[in-house]
């Protein structure tokens, strides 16, 4: 059974991993900047896909979050 | 609210009168910082698409040759400023002391200051934060720039000075 202890647990969880990979994907926008003006614009679309990869990640983990709010809900109102 | 523990039996008359849910208050915080967090990935990886496809634009934009006016008759330890390939583009060209003509963009690849000839020293200068480039391959030599400028690919027609490309 869900408690709010597990969520506010798996919540915390849940931000480092997203902020873990926000932080990543800062460094490949800045990375992505520095490749554009050196001219080296063959690692630009890599770059862009493997961010897109990482919000994916980040968008999957958000809504294994919203969906333990759910259940944790439908706990609280039994 | 079983786990909550201003709800609970034990806890003192004035903290059952005045709860406050420590716990569930950081879970909903965090839940939206998540949330907040997850808005902040999605912005940046339109920000890095957005990179790629100012990278595809730029690379399909083929630069014509334009006559730099001037540019055959510089002489040896001169410089010449004309820009290329476009009007905002501003560009060097530089004769050394060997007679090899040679020339950049005038962009310093640190933080877009504008590099200017030393004759002396056979460099070129970035006087934003003393950064040097050498005058025949437009490397960096000293200070901050770490990447090379830019050069302008000459040819010379009929006695006249053609800028016929950039490679970066
Ligand atoms: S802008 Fe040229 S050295 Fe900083």
């Amino acid at each position: 059974m869900e408690t709010r202890r597990q969520g506010l647990s798996l919540m915390t969880a849940l931000c480092l991993l997203i902020g873990t990979l926000l932080v990543i994907q800062l460094w490949l926008v800045a990375a992505s900047l520095d490749a554009l003006y050196a001219g080296d614009v063959g690692v630009l679309v890599p770059a862009a896909l493997v961010s897109l990869g990482m919000f994916a990640v980040n968008g999957f983990l958000l809504w294994y979050g919203a969906d333990f709010d759910r259940r944790l809900k439908r706990v609280r109102r039994r | 609210m079983a786990d909550d523990p201003d709800s609970n039996e034990q806890a003192p008359r004035w903290r059952r009168d005045f709860p406050i849910g420590w716990e569930s208050d950081h879970y909903v915080s965090r839940r939206e910082l998540a949330k907040f967090l997850t808005l902040g990935s999605a912005l940046l990886v339109g920000a890095s698409f957005a990179i790629a496809l100012v990278g595809k634009l730029r690379r399909a934009v083929p630069a014509s040759a334009a006559r730099i006016p001037g540019g055959a008759a510089l002489g040896i330890g001169e410089s010449l400023l004309f820009r290329y390939p476009t009007d905002e583009d501003p560009c060097i060209l530089v004769r050394d002391h060997e007679g090899q003509l040679n020339a950049y963009s005038q962009v310093c690849t640190h933080l877009s200051c504008a590099v200017v000839y030393r004759p002396g020293e056979e460099t070129l200068f970035c006087p934003c934060h003393h950064g040097y480039f050498s005058c025949g391959e437009g490397l960096p030599t000293a200070g901050p720039p770490t990447r090379r400028l830019p050069r302008i690919q000459l040819e010379e027609r009929a006695g006249e000075l053609f800028a016929v490309g950039v490679k970066v």
